[in-house]
């Protein structure tokens, strides 16, 4: 086949999803042997875009041609004629939690199967075990894909893709849940297979990553290209975000309210985060003042976090309150797929849930009038883009749903929020709005506790950042630390 | 930043077309799928039996139907959350069982405690929410999956029942147990009147109050209901406790129209029960379904129970077409909340 022909070739692609409009007539083109990164804001329509590509979802108008396959679409679909072209690493996570890791990676796979569909047992776990040692991962092939940790679980969803061997391959959002040290091994497997002349759409809102990995750029605005495979090397982070927003995004920095001679809100005493920790672990904060929790993943930040908030036990030690009584608090998990949104409910419903204690009137009924209000408004805050507030959070785009969990968390009117990774998947501009919305909600006296594995998102919001380490705080920067000190910090104990 | 909840909302499809889709999925949602089919079969009820659109037997059709549709306001409880319980049918039988023995004379059957006869309608209410109490018990602190646990109850509570009345049924026990059941109030009777009570103060609940919403977000999806600061143990434990009691209460509608408590009491309701949810929209995986929804899945039962009764249709064929009609039924809705509404987990 011809190298310089163009592998994917996608012309005049719509689709609509009720009132919706999510692609409008674009056109996207992929080279052979090139990683081509899709960007644009939240809902601007990459996910649908690549789903279209693989067959997931099936496009109204246009003709898709991958490799030698051409498919003239008309809203039928057509995934069964080109899935052996391409693989498509989904944004919501798609493993089966109650098969083992060596199913997983294997189910469907050629090459473990044999007469009459009998799978070669032996065959998958010498395949499974020699893949996950390539890659370098510590799990066993026999356990359970529900048991381990959202890094792992997409490291393994993409192996699963990389290992198919198919020529075109779709990473949406692959980063969101990994620690740095996966995203180098990520990294390291993408431009490997690149050389042996593979190709990828890669989809992220760490824009950093596109200039480390990508070739080529296309931008999406509301369903429309407005940057058609432009080379990386003429652009910058600054132009990614003015095109993929529209309008000029200004990086915000930090801002201290707080309020040192105030009660503390919340404080934690000699709190064990193992089950057989030695030292307990101590930790308080007051009103006004954001403080970023950080270190390696398993380190105990995010043990620390959901132990202040309420959702966990501490293994000895004792969370308090002012006086006593716990503050409320609103909760941003780390998995929003897992414990953040129902799927099937709407957007007013789940932002309502976090906050039933203001909604409802005498007698627990929910006050319809003060609903609408205050989800409305929470929602305008957090910009959350849906055709409607009654919309199923299940059909909005990846960002939405993590504002919407957001939005949640803020709810009742928290004193203190623990967010836990809190802008996975948010693009750039929605991402200073939040920081901004914290830095508001903190100058009026609220506790705001961020876990975070990013570099820039610690540096723009805390006021403080405690480092935890192997189950204790090993480290703490106040006020007027750099970005350097920080990631000196960071990768110290890393 | 720009337009956040407008950008999208009017952009596409012809107005008229969307408004027609987005009531079509307000129809659905609503719970109101199984209306027009009613209308329907109570139209073609008219026309070919000529006793059926009377108004003793529609009023009849209600009291045959108020015991089922307490129990499935009850079972609608613990399924809206994702589990199930089976042991409400033995709680029908066996409550107002245990209460008759208590009210009656030895000599009729009874313990020989004869209590007054108002204790019937407490030990009757109070043993079902026990049990219910008990359920909740086995699901949230022993962490056993609903389906086995209440089906061991079930045949437990079926064997009680035998146990506590020797294997004998109870005539006339007492007036205050029998009154609910058998008495009318203006007309109508006083069954239909607690089933209609009791389907609006808790359609308004599963609607508007902070308990309903619990219940959904729990059954959509348990951890981010957690997250979200719903004490999730305390509603899932309480939801079997109210799914007791409803069915207890249908015990005693039962017992109160029969003037007796029979030993087979309450057998095999809770297919009809399970029948009459999934026909009203209520789904077995949690998370969905109507009070109105619900009413209308029971009502098509009785409907067709009722016609079919009065087209002399031999008693064994009623049976087998009201397992038919139940399988058509879930069909019809099925595909009508898929057309409308079309939700697939999205990328
Ligand atoms: N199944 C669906 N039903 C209704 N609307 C949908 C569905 N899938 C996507 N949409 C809408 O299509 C638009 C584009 O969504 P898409 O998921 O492609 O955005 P995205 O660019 O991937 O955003 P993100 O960066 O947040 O992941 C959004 O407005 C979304 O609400
Ligand atoms: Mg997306």
């Amino acid at each position: 086949m011809d190298r310089t022909q163009p592998i994917v070739e996608m012309r005049n692609i719509s689709k609509t999803f009720g009132s919706t409009k999510a692609l409008r007539g674009v056109d996207f083109t992929v080279m052979h042997g090139e990683v081509h990164a899709l960007l644009g804001r939240n809902g601007a329509g990459k996910s649908t875009l690549v789903s279209t590509m693989s067959g997931l979802v099936a496009s109204d108008t246009g003709t898709i041609r991958i490799s030698r396959t051409e498919v003239a679409a008309n809203g039928q679909p057509y995934a069964a004629r080109i899935r052996d072209d391409i693989a498509h690493v989904q944004q919501t996570p798609q493993l089966f939690n109650l098969l083992t890791v060596a199913e997983n990676l294997f189910l469907e796979n050629p090459l473990v199967r044999r007469k009459f569909g009998i799978v070669s047992h032996r065959r998958m776990m010498s395949e499974a075990q020699a893949l996950l040692d390539k890659w370098n991962i510590d799990i066993r092939a026999e356990a359970l894909a529900g048991e381990l940790s959202a890094g792992t679980r997409q490291l393994l969803e993409i192996m699963k893709a990389l290992s198919r061997g198919v020529p075109v391959i779709i990473l949406d959002e692959p980063t969101a849940a990994l620690s740095n040290a996966e995203k180098r091994m990520l990294f390291e497997q993408v431009k490997a297979l690149k050389a042996l002349g593979i190709s990828f759409i890669y989809i992220s809102h760490h824009l950093d990553e596109v200039f480390e990995v990508a070739d080529t750029v296309t931008i999406l605005r509301d369903g429309q290209v407005v940057k058609e495979r432009e080379d990386v090397g003429n652009l910058n982070v600054e132009l990614i975000a003015d095109l993929m927003m529209g309008e000029k995004t200004a990086r915000s920095v930090r801002v201290d309210h707080t309020q040192a001679d105030a009660p503390v809100l919340l404080q934690a005493r000699g709190i064990g985060l193992y089950p057989v920790s030695a030292e307990g672990v101590d930790f308080e904060i007051r009103p006004g003042e954001i403080v970023a929790l950080a270190g390696p993943v398993g380190g105990g930040k995010e043990a620390l976090a959901m132990m202040l908030a309420g959702q966990l036990t501490p293994y000895k030690g004792k969370v308090s309150g002012a006086g006593g009584t716990l503050p409320t608090i609103g909760l941003v998990p780390t998995d929003r797929h897992a414990s953040g949104y129902v799927g099937i409910l709407g957007v007013r419903e789940n932002v309502a849930i976090g906050g039933l204690d203001v909604l409802s009137g005498r007698f627990g009924f929910i006050d319809l009038d003060k609903e609408a209000a205050h989800v409305g408004n929470l929602a305008r805050q957090t910009n959350v883009i849906a055709s409607s507030l009654e919309q199923a959070v299940s059909q909005l785009s990846g960002g939405n749903q993590q504002k919407v969990v957001f939005a949640r968390a803020l709810c009742q009117n928290p004193q203190v929020i623990v967010a836990l990774s809190p802008t996975r998947g948010v693009d750039v501009g929605a991402k200073e709005q939040l920081y901004a919305l914290l830095r508001d909600l903190a100058s009026k006296g609220l506790g705001v506790i961020v876990v975070s594995d990013e570099e820039d998102e610690i540096s723009q919001l805390a006021n403080r950042v405690v480092i935890v380490f192997e189950g204790r705080i090993t480290g703490e920067l106040r006020g007027d630390y750099t970005m350097k000190d920080l990631i000196l910090r960071m990768e110290g104990v890393a | 930043m720009s337009s956040a909840m407008t950008g999208q909302a009017k952009a596409g499809t012809p107005a008229g077309r969307s408004r027609l889709s987005a009531f079509g999925s307000a129809f659905v949602a609503g719970g109101y799928t199984m209306y027009p089919v009613l209308a329907l079969l109570v139209l073609v009820g008219a026309v070919v039996a000529p006793n059926f659109a009377t108004g003793i037997n529609l009023i009849n059709i209600l009291e045959q139907v108020s015991v089922l549709g307490l129990t499935t306001i009850g079972l609608t409880f613990v399924v809206l959350i994702g589990r199930l319980d089976l042991s409400l049918e033995g709680i029908v039988g066996f409550a107002p069982m245990l209460a008759a023995v208590c009210l009656v004379p030895a000599t009729a059957g009874g313990f020989g405690i004869e209590l007054p006869s108002w204790m019937g309608l407490v030990v009757a209410l109070g043993t079902a929410g026990l049990i219910g109490y008990f359920n909740g018990f086995m699901v949230v602190r022993v962490g056993l999956n609903p389906f086995i646990s209440t089906l061991g109850l079930l045949v437990l509570l079926r064997g009680g029942v035998l146990i506590v009345s020797n294997g004998r049924s109870i005539y006339s026990p007492g007036p205050a147990l029998t009154y609910l059941g058998s008495a009318k109030l203006l007309g109508l009777p006083v069954s239909v009147l607690v089933f209609a009570f009791v389907a609006v103060a808790i359609g308004l609940v599963f609607k508007y109050h902070r308990y309903g919403r619990a219940l959904y977000a729990i059954g959509g999806n348990e951890d981010a209901a957690r997250a979200a600061g719903i004490n999730v143990d305390r509603v899932i434990w309480s939801a079997f406790v109210y799914a007791g009691l409803l069915a207890g209460l249908a015990g005693v509608l039962m017992t109160g129209r029969l003037d007796s408590a029979v030993t087979t009491q309450g057998q095999g309701i809770i297919f009809s029960a399970f029948a009459a949810a999934v026909i009203g929209g209520v789904s077995l995986g949690g998370g969905r379904g109507t009070m109105v929804g619900l009413v209308s899945g029971v009502l098509l039962i009785g409907v067709i129970n009722n016609l079919l009764t009065l087209a002399q249709v031999p008693s064994f064929y009623v049976q087998a077409s009201t397992g038919a009609v139940i399988i058509v039924a879930a069909v019809l809705t099925t595909v009508a909340s898929r057309r409308s509404s079309g939700v697939r987990t999205r990328t």
